[in-house]
């Protein structure tokens, strides 16, 4: 079951794409905003659904996942902490294009639809904070239809691990099982388990249970590696 | 050159801001020419400029070193550019001419000082960049579900439903793009879709010449398009 909570002010500030925004804005924010708790596994809406609200991720990881009607998932994105997701209307969408799924305890902040209108109506900070968002999302979509489109299936799984791994730590380590990993990279959990062995083999990898340990990243970069690829995701 | 209100009105987006922010836009604006094969601008440059598409094709695409994947072909009326002004980051694709283009041009200068003056124009933005996200979405599940088949016949058909003509025996639109170009689009080999472009005309589907492609059966190519295969 999800609990709803109250937000204060301070909580907003956690977000980025608020960030920008005047003090009164995120008071009145908090106020139509809610708080929602969803444990590991569990759907936050499903592809096809009607909704409308605008999620942010207050704390752990929701993935953004499309399902053929095979059954065979295609990740889209991993959210942490910070990121937004939903809000279709905004599109002219009914319904929503994906689905989003807990991926461990995570905490949300839920701005309802109807306020969501009625802000934007007056108040250009929002739109400008909406912008900020989508155009986001908009780069993000370029670039995974292009590894979809262009890549290999190994460059594509490097790129995974590359993407979702900690970074900061002084060995990178990615907290996906194999399963995600393939939905992710748009492949089969065999193809990743077996590119998972090779690498294991060359010392660029160890794996875990749950988990891959990256113990040499540079080997992971693909042959054509841009700056981009670089940067920590 | 100077450009009038009224070309604004050719792009359906702009057709819907008061006269008063398409007068303030007009302006501003400036009117381009390119001819084929020019880069508009590249993925990871400053923000680019906005481009409304008056006449001529263009396509969108990401590349890196040998494997180009095309994201769009806008058609005239499309806008394209600006894609990465709200959040200042690098140009997320490039946009190439295909054909001599002419567009009318919004720097990011003043698209910056539109959007602080004209709250309806901040809207207009808006539904550009989502109205892009929409297809991006489109794309990347039919990257994801469905085969090289029907990809392509995706293709096929958005290109026939926005800008092929009806004739005897079908729809007919401009070829436009190399086989390599279709390979870009479908996120494949040249060879790949050599074949594939074969197996549909030996089946009666479409006629492929240097110029055009003729839809000869879109309800069979319809039918390949909607299967999900994965």
């Amino acid at each position: 079951m999800s609990v709803s909570l109250q937000i204060s002010p301070e909580d907003l500030r956690e977000i980025p794409a608020f960030h920008a925004l005047p003090d009164e804005q995120r008071m009145s924010l908090a106020v139509v905003m809610v708080r929602r708790q969803y444990s590991a596994g569990q759907i936050i809406f499903m592809e096809g659904d009607e909704a409308g609200s605008l999620w942010f991720v207050a704390s752990g990881r929701v993935k953004i996942i499309k399902q053929s009607l095979n059954g065979r998932v295609q990740g889209l994105c991993l959210m942490d902490r910070g990121k937004c997701f939903g809000s279709c209307p905004l599109f002219d969408m009914e319904k929503n294009p994906a689905t989003a799924q807990a991926l461990n305890e995570v905490t949300l902040f839920v701005l309802p639809e109807a306020a969501l209108e009625q802000m934007r109506a007056h108040d250009p900070h929002l739109v400008k904070a909406l912008l900020h968002i989508y155009s986001q999302r908009l780069e993000h979509l370029a670039r995974v239809s292009e590894v979809l489109g262009a890549w290999t299936v190994p460059d594509r799984i490097n790129d995974c691990l590359l993407t979702y791994a900690d970074r900061a730590a002084l060995e990178p380590v990615v907290e996906l099982t194999q399963e995600k990993l393939a939905s992710l990279s748009g492949t089969v959990r065999e193809v990743v388990s077996r590119h998972l062995r090779l690498l294991e083999k060359a010392g660029i990898v160890r794996v875990e249970p749950g988990r891959i340990v990256i113990l040499n990243v540079d080997a992971l970069l693909p042959p054509c590696a841009c700056e981009e690829r670089r940067k920590p995701a | 050159m100077t450009v009038h209100a009224e070309l604004l009105a050719k792009s359906r987006v702009f057709a819907a801001l008061s006269p008063r922010t398409q007068r303030s836009i007009a302006e501003k604006a400036a009117l381009a020419e390119f001819s084929e094969h020019v880069d508009l601008y590249h993925q990871g440059d400053p923000p680019a400029p906005l481009f409304i598409l008056l006449s001529g094709r263009v396509k969108l695409y990401r590349q890196s070193k040998e494997n180009c994947q095309i994201l769009a072909l806008p058609v005239p009326g499309d806008c394209l550019g600006a894609e990465s002004l709200s959040t200042g980051t690098a140009s997320p694709y490039s946009a190439t001419t295909l054909t001599p283009t002419t567009a009318v041009t919004l720097s990011p200068e003043v698209l910056q000082i539109l959007m602080d003056e004209h709250p309806d124009f901040q809207e207009i933005f808006l539904r550009l960049i989502t109205d892009r996200l929409k297809q991006f979405v489109t794309l990347v599940h039919d990257l994801a579900f469905r085969d090289v088949t029907s990809r392509l016949a995706t293709v096929l058909l958005a290109r026939a439903d926005s800008e092929g003509q009806a004739v005897e025996g079908g729809v007919v639109f401009d070829r436009l793009l190399s086989q390599q170009e279709f390979a870009d689009m479908v996120g494949t080999a040249r060879e790949v879709v050599y074949r594939t472009f074969k197996r549909l005309e030996d089946d009666g589907l479409i006629n492929l010449s240097r110029q055009s492609i003729l839809i000869r059966d879109s309800a069979a190519l319809r039918a390949i398009a909607q299967q999900e295969t994965r």
